[in-house]
């Protein structure tokens, strides 16, 4: 571990001040993983560790309209208990619950979760289902927002700017929808997803399905909605054979953009029962 | 054959439930553990290796470390007082043979400053060429890895000749004839059985604190050290002094499991270069990364069997080879393998056996002992091999077992006659009983045929396990008592509490003969310079054999308290109970207090302690045969059934439930037996489902908790546990081991399960998501 300066910023504008100030920085919320890589070496030229764990500003879980904010520094057991969260968008909560163990949920936060990015994040598949919306505000330039789907360019990599912090988290309330969260990990606590899927559905009074939002994870590159396999369920009743055909089309695509790996051979079957899984959890057919 | 619980008015204390003497001071954190442990000027020790192996160090370069504010010394591989340790490990080394290997040493004021200082030291070398595993270490060109070596000649390890083989850990069973054995029998099966590298994954890293004390001179150090006297000679090695300067406290113990034997005494090593070099107090703290690569791991092994059964299920041939990997070095494999190969055919009556077990040396890191030593990888194979038999004959897998388990008056593969009970049989019929397994079986394969991704699976494994050291190495073991003119006592032994429950299961056996209660004796945790040297504290040998002269102790003072216990009443010995530290004169029903009884002793200047030692009968056997009238005095029988739910979807297996009994001939203390089950079954169901430390080209790609995956809390299956008992007239009161039983055999319980419910054969563990779904590891690792 190198030598840096410890900060702590006690607010937002306090924090974005020292972000413009030259140096190489970095935030620590809960530091679940920012310890782990300062450990291992992985941060070699920072600075200052801005300790951004003590702004209020940071904290909550609020109704916006017919959306949900979350701020950043709200930890995963919060949202794990949040009863707005369980209402409008459960697969949240479960992902958040099935994060490491519940030392890691008490300290490790959401925000902290999505800018570490790493593609084995339990809540950011349920947060693309959502349409989630990330608020970017930097000193000089106010704020911004982005789609999760597109902060996220990179394993380990978002677009966000170096005088930038991440202050606001705006999801979809889907309490219209039917939603499911399946995670596959190599234990039952303390795993690191092998893969997981969240999936939210909309039907008619019919039983067709006029929205369907299919998000694997550990799957792609980056976590990302699969339009192809959803189309395939739009405006039809999702009977199995149609909910094996759309997962079979989430293992296609995932091959189109990850190529054959050391990992497909396990990965394509896998990923196809698990999104067929997902959807079958969400429409609670056996 | 009784159950726990029957024949509870045998003794006062033994076989009660009472509360472990180090308990409270565990879950209340009071505990201190050698990296708990702070000292005036002391400084922080720390290890400089290389990442690439084998390798010819050329040079250290130290100038830039050496210039950091802070750090006080450094040894290299070229100028340290001592590179080789007494045993086969080096405390440092030019010629790095493994990852854990250290080029140099440092010492400075901080942790930070260590690690800074390793960063600063670059090493210029030489890679040569390695070899990684069994088999190509066994091939003709294989590069030597050690000199003392030796290769094959008609099959089995041959002095004189040149290769990868370690000799002295090759073992040979020749039992009948097997030739005519194969020619008996009416299915003859051959098979391949692999098991991987696996750690022991204690919560305390290796740890330990190396001073000298002002007062009296001592070179001493207070570190987590499983075989305090083992590691004390480490000391002795590195400083050059006398045993009689070095001073090894042993501190609270967080896990061991056979893990902080080797390791920590080359630790302890090194801090005792630094401190001599300094002169100030020295502490070194392995991280889990350094754990990883420098203790020793559970062996891999590959073992092939052929055996030859005859229709009516019985066995009357079995030839096998089992090779393990011994690492780089080693000083254990020699003592392993010859319990692999007393316990290579299994818990069965077996006329006609032929095994050959040896070790071969590669550039991986070394194997050593590990929670079972040798029989959890035995287990797995031959049980395997008799679920492949059952399948074969179309026989039940139960039936198999029952028909070949070995009964009173049975012979072993090595000779041996089982005089004693054995209740193996009965134990089978009230396990199946209790796990209701032929119902289940039942409702499982019809759940089987009904459903096609969730498939359930039933297991039933046998086996049994010499208790202690057996004809591997003398047993003996001392204890000392003494009694305080309160009527306190204060308890000591040469043999370590390791977590196992040592010293709540010697309170008591002392506690038994003195009439003492519980709550008044005290044991004083091991410290070299108060007791002798009574061997190691492995082979679950604590209580069946380490507690012998324990209980001697306690009963020769018992006598001398009852003597004068007796003078104060005003009768002779025979007519005192002495129980719950109170004297009764069973006649007046008068009685004197323990406190009474020692205060008399004391001012009388009575002998107020006994030093007891125990010897046990020497055990003739032939290591060239592996024949003998006696390879172990006693034997723990175990059965263990598991249930398991296969996702064959994506591989993942639930262990849903494990039912476990174990013959324990006395249970000293139940609680501590069940904790001893309990935690057994967690690491068995590790090494069934998820444990694997991924070795490859000798690099760990699993060298933490994150990717090491062992099982949680929430992973758990329901255990149902049976503490059986049995009569023998060996072992401390007629106990037998349970620390290693507890776990040998749910690994195997496991994957038998897992075969159940897939319908197939299980020859690799552990039945991890991708063995299971496509029948191969997809991992880089796996190195055998």
């Amino acid at each position: 571990m190198g030598r840096f300066i410890y900060e702590r910023p006690g607010t937002i504008e306090e924090c974005l001040k020292s972000l413009k100030e030259p140096g190489v920085k970095k935030l620590i919320a809960g530091g679940t993983d920012i310890l782990v890589e300062l450990r291992a070496g992985k941060e070699p030229e920072l600075e200052y560790l801005l300790d951004v764990s003590q702004i209020k500003e940071l904290k909550g879980i609020t109704e916006a309209g017919n959306k949900i904010s979350i701020k950043p520094g709200t930890t995963h057991s919060a949202i794990g208990k949040s009863a707005l969260v369980k209402e409008g968008l459960k697969i949240l909560a479960e992902a958040s619950d099935t994060v490491g163990s519940p030392q890691i949920r008490n300290a490790g936060t959401l925000g902290g979760s999505i800018v570490t990015a790493s593609p084995a994040s339990d809540p950011t598949p349920a947060l693309i289902v959502a349409n989630g919306i990330v608020t970017l505000q930097s000193a000089d330039r106010g704020t911004r927002h982005v789609l999760i789907e597109d902060f996220l360019t990179k394993p380990y990599k978002t677009s966000m700017e170096k005088d930038e912090m991440l202050v606001d988290i705006t999801v979809d309330n889907l309490k219209e929808y039917k939603m499911a969260f399946v995670k596959l990990g190599r234990r039952k606590a303390l795993a690191i997803a092998r893969m997981n899927v969240a999936v939210a559905l909309k039907l008619d009074g019919e039983g067709k399905v006029t929205d369907a939002r299919i998000v694997p994870g550990s799957a792609f590159p980056v976590a990302k909605r699969i339009k192809a396999a959803e189309d395939m369920l739009l405006n039809r009743i999702p009977t199995e054979e149609l909910i094996e055909e759309a997962s079979n089309q989430v293992a296609v695509e995932m091959i189109k953009v990850t190529g054959i790996r050391w990992s497909t051979e396990y990965k394509e079957p896998v990923i196809k029962a698990l999104v067929k899984r997902a959807l079958k959890k969400a429409l609670e057919v056996k | 054959m009784s159950i726990y619980g029957e024949k509870l008015d045998r003794y006062k204390l033994v076989g009660q439930p009472t509360k472990r003497l180090d308990g409270e001071d565990k879950v209340t954190g009071r505990a201190v553990y050698a990296g708990d442990v702070y000292l005036k000027d002391m400084v922080y020790g720390g290890c400089k290796r290389i990442t690439e192996y084998p390798a010819q160090v050329k040079k250290v370069n130290i100038d830039k470390a050496l210039a950091i504010p802070g750090v006080l010394h450094i040894y290299t591989c070229f100028d340290a007082p001592k590179k080789q340790s007494w045993a086969d490990y080096h405390y440092l080394t030019d010629e790095v043979k493994y990852c854990g290997d250290v080029v140099a040493i440092v010492a400075a004021t901080t942790k930070e400053l260590v690690k800074e200082a390793i960063e600063a030291i670059s090493v210029d070398y030489e890679l040569t060429e390695g070899v990684y595993t069994i088999t190509d270490a066994l091939k003709e060109d294989a590069p030597i890895i050690r000199k003392k070596g030796v290769g094959l000649k008609d099959g089995v390890p041959t002095e004189g000749t040149k290769g990868n083989i370690f000799y002295d850990s090759y073992f040979p069973i020749r039992k009948g004839d097997v030739e005519q054995g194969f020619k008996e029998a009416d299915v003859i099966l051959e098979r391949e059985y692999r098991v991987p590298y696996i750690e022991q994954a204690y919560i305390e890293p290796e740890a330990c604190v190396v001073y000298s004390d002002a007062k009296d001179g001592f070179l001493t150090a207070e570190a987590s050290a499983q075989n305090p006297f083992f590691t004390r000679r480490y000391m002795a090695d590195a400083s050059s002094l006398p045993m009689k300067d070095c001073r090894l406290v042993q501190r609270t113990l967080g896990g061991s499991f056979g893990g902080k034997e080797e390791g920590v005494g080359c630790q302890v090593g090194r801090a005792v270069m630094l401190h001599l070099a300094l002169k100030r107090p020295v502490k070194m703290v392995n991280t889990r990364e350094e754990s990883m690569m420098d203790s020793s791991k559970r062996h891999p092994f590959i073992i092939n069997y052929k055996i030859g059964v005859k229709k009516d299920g019985s066995i009357v041939a079995l030839e096998g080879t089992l090779v393990d990997n011994c690492g780089a070095y080693n000083n254990q494999t020699q003592f392993m393998n010859w319990r692999a190969s007393v316990h290579s055919g299994g818990v069965y009556e077996i006329p006609n056996v032929k095994t050959d077990t040896y070790g071969v040396y590669t550039n991986n890191v070394h194997s050593g002992a590990m929670r079972g030593y040798s029989s959890p990888q035995v287990i797995f194979a031959e049980e395997q091999l008799l679920n492949e038999v059952a399948l074969e004959l179309n026989m039940d897998p139960v039936e198999l077992r029952k028909k070949n388990v070995l009964k009173k008056g049975g012979t072993t593969i090595t000779g041996q006659v089982l005089t004693e009970e054995v209740i193996l049989p009965e134990m089978i019929e009230h396990l199946l009983e209790k796990a209701n397994y032929y119902k289940v079986k039942a409702e499982y394969e019809e759940f089987n045929a009904l459903n096609k991704g969730i498939k359930k699976g039933i297991s039933l494994v046998t086996c049994y396990r010499g208790a202690g050291l057996g004809a591997e190495g003398a047993d003996a073991s001392g204890a000392f008592i003494q009694a305080l003119e309160d009527g306190t006592f204060i308890i000591n032994t040469g043999l370590a509490e390791n977590g196992q429950g040592l010293q709540t299961a010697f309170a008591q056996i002392a506690a038994e003969g003195l009439g003492a209660k519980m709550e008044d004796v005290r044991f004083y945790g091991t410290d070299t310079h108060a007791i002798p040297d009574g061997g190691m504290t492995v082979a679950s040998r604590g209580t069946t054999m380490g507690a012998q002269s324990m209980k001697t102790a306690g009963i020769e003072l018992g006598v001398m308290l009852k003597e004068t216990a007796a003078e104060k009443l005003g009768t002779t010995v025979d007519k005192v109970l002495n129980k719950d530290s109170v004297f009764t004169n069973i006649e007046t029903k008068e009685t004197v207090t323990m406190a009474d009884v020692c205060v008399s002793r004391l001012w009388g200047g009575d002998q107020m302690a006994v030093y007891s030692w125990h010897k046990p009968k020497p055990l003739p056997f032939d290591h060239h045969t592996g024949q003998g009238k006696i390879a172990f005095p006693a034997y723990t029988f175990n059965c263990c059934i598991a249930e398991v739910e296969i996702d064959t979807e994506t591989g993942y297996v639930d262990v849903t439930k494990v039912t476990s009994g174990i013959d324990c001939g006395t249970v000293i203390n139940p609680d501590t037996v069940r904790g001893q089950m309990y935690g057994g079954i967690a690491m068995g169901q590790g090494y069934g489902v998820s444990e694997e430390l991924e070795v490859h080209k000798g690099k760990l790609g699993n060298p933490n908790f994150d990717s090491y995956i062992f099982p949680t809390s929430m992973d758990m299956s329901i255990m149902d546990l049976v503490l059986f008992e049995s009569e023998t007239k060996e072992g401390t009161y007629g106990a037998k081991s349970v620390g290693e039983p507890a776990t040998e055999a749910v690994g195997a319980a496991i994957a038998g399960a897992v075969s159940h419910g897939l319908q197939r054969p299980i020859r690799t563990l552990p039945c991890d998501l991708e063995r299971v779904l496509l029948g191969k590891s997809l991992r880089p690792g796996g190195d055998l």
